[in-house]
């Protein structure tokens, strides 16, 4: 009992010693480097409202660095703004604008060192080069920023949120548009992505490169240059994520190639070019999801294998399926095809007649691009009729056997 | 009569012209960041550094936003490609012919799809930057047969 009143006397010891030094134009203590070299590790650091530039800030020392109001830290286009150089950073309510731009170096917004158990909370990032850069960290946090920039077509910029060969992330409710990928993982592993909103970014809403065993959750992806792209990933878990409105000759809802085992489950593809776009993909299971006003809801490429496309919605697509090979490894069980002519005499809910999801002239216009300006003629619709009956062109087991006759509610 | 003659000989000049200069073109297109993909990987070409571009013996322009990417596409390609090109690193997007380039590998480079090439067009930036990025020069015939 002694031994943890001497415990907790000194815990409290420890926390009544670190101290809070404010930062100000009308306080002692006016700019925010001052600070820095008069804080120990422990210390907070608060910067009242105002402007400061002040070039590269550096931080190396376990601090908790605290905006009140916002206060601005400019770059000036020159500079990197924040430095992170110091384990269990707290960096929270900053205004962060115009890091340098366009240099070798990457320069960013805010940019951490080989770190673990950085917070950075409640920011707002506005034109910088890189948004947030963690690079070779583990355990941070990336909550609640606003990132935005104004990235135009020909022109370089950098990443909203740019994690390299990382652990253990957690990125929450991000807002971030403008930047070349609005959020970029390269090398990242066991980390979450949840309630983010990307929009409008000039590449992709979301950009996974060698990034095994992670998650994204709940996140918008709406008009971005060329949707979100998973790649040479495997083990990657989409939930119950919105992909809309990428639209372009590049663009996909979501761009799968070289993934493997991965879950895609509860997502809503709408008004995308294509909602999926798959290459190089194997055992993915593609479940519940609402596949909606899209150019093409799927594309399948040959190089995919054994995929499950189950319990689907595919509704007001202009093509549900499409596919360049006749070499099916795929299977599809039980969607609901708008459609689907066939017919349930028995009423258990599922057809009688298996479905054809891939049409006669998706697979035409998958070699000759330019048949689509036949698209809804007279002969097209009676090949595609005749197809249906007697497949020869279209391989014949690319079929569901199980079509449901009335949409799931998802 | 001989002046309609004229006007056929000259309109079957004027089109003969152009069959000559469309079918006869070395020159590199322009890549369109942000915009055009690349026909390897399929991504959106974003970094102006890395870029490559190849014509292939039929006249065909292929766009890759890696070098790494367009010599594995010219591996599995069925047709032969003519002439490659290859962003400048020192400059923002533009391509130089690639036998003629000076490559870095390694170091401190990035490229998109981690073929961390970069192409120089004189042998004293290539020099200048192997220090500043710690990577290691190649020609142009090491980095094409280090695929297969």
């Amino acid at each position: 009992m002694k031994k943890l009143i001497c415990i907790l006397f000194s815990l409290l010891f420890s926390i009544s010693n670190a101290k809070t030094i404010q930062v100000g134009s009308n306080l002692s203590v006016k700019k925010i480097k001052k600070a820095l070299q008069l804080a120990v590790d422990g210390d907070t650091i608060v910067v009242n409202s105002g402007v400061y530039k002040e070039g590269n800030i550096i931080i190396n020392k376990k601090i908790i660095f605290l905006g009140k109001g916002f206060p601005i830290l400019d770059g000036q286009r020159k500079f990197e703004v924040v430095s992170i150089n110091a384990d269990n950073v707290v960096i929270k309510g900053f205004k962060i604008i115009n890091s340098g731009y366009a240099s070798l170096d990457d320069p960013c917004g805010i940019k951490v060192y080989d770190r673990t158990f950085v917070k950075i909370e409640n920011n707002i990032l506005d034109n910088n080069f890189f948004g947030i850069y963690l690079q070779n960290s583990r355990n941070c946090l990336i909550k609640n920023n606003k990132i935005t920039a104004y990235g135009k077509q020909e022109q370089l910029i950098g990443n909203g949120i740019h994690c390299w060969k990382s652990d253990n992330l957690q990125i929450i409710a991000n807002k971030i548009s403008g930047h070349r990928d609005g959020i970029y993982f390269e090398f990242v592993t066991q980390s979450i992505i949840w309630r983010n909103i990307s929009n409008k970014n000039i590449r992709y809403g979301l950009h996974f490169m060698f990034s095994n065993d992670d998650a994204y959750i709940t996140n918008v992806f709406k008009n971005n240059g060329a949707g979100v792209a998973v790649m040479f990933t495997k083990n990657v878990k989409m939930y119950n994520n919105y992909f809309e409105e990428n639209w372009g000759d590049a663009a996909y809802g979501l761009l799968l190639k070289e993934i493997a085992d991965s879950y895609i489950f509860n997502n809503k593809f709408a008004r995308n070019t294509s909602g999926i776009y798959m290459e190089g993909t194997s055992r993915i299971k593609v479940e519940k999801n609402v596949f909606e006003s899209n150019g093409w809801g799927m594309k399948i490429q040959a190089s995919c294998m054994e995929n499950e496309i189950v319990n689907n919605n595919y509704r007001k697509n202009t093509f549900d399926i499409s596919t360049n090979g006749s070499l099916v490894l795929n299977t599809f069980n039980s969607n609901y095809w708008d459609k689907y002519e066939g017919y349930d005499l028995d009423k258990n809910g599922v057809g009688d007649v298996p479905y054809h999801p891939l049409s006669l002239f998706a697979v035409l216009t998958e070699k000759t691009p330019s048949a689509m300006l036949l698209y809804r003629s007279f002969m097209i619709t009676l090949l595609d009729k005749s197809e249906k009956v007697l497949p020869s062109i279209t391989p014949d087991n690319f079929i569901d056997k199980t079509p449901l006759m009335k949409s799931l509610p998802l | 009569m001989w002046f309609k003659n004229k006007i056929y000989k000259s309109i079957l000049l004027l089109f003969s012209f152009f069959a000559l200069v469309s079918c006869n073109s070395n020159e590199s297109k322009p890549i369109k960041l942000n915009s055009d993909s690349c026909d390897f990987c399929k991504m959106t070409i974003a970094n102006g550094k890395f870029g490559a571009e190849l014509i292939t013996q039929k006249g065909r322009y292929y766009k890759f936003d890696d070098v790494a990417c367009m010599i594995q596409f010219d591996k599995t390609s069925e047709v032969p490609s003519k002439v490659f090109f290859v962003n400048d690193y020192f400059k923002e997007n533009e391509l130089v012919a690639a036998e003629k380039s000076f490559f870095l590998k390694g170091g401190t480079i990035n490229s998109p799809m981690r073929g961390n090439f970069a192409a120089f067009s004189s042998d004293k930036e290539q020099k200048e930057f192997q220090t500043k990025l710690n990577a290691e020069p190649m020609t142009w015939q090491q980095v094409y047969d280090s695929y297969k």
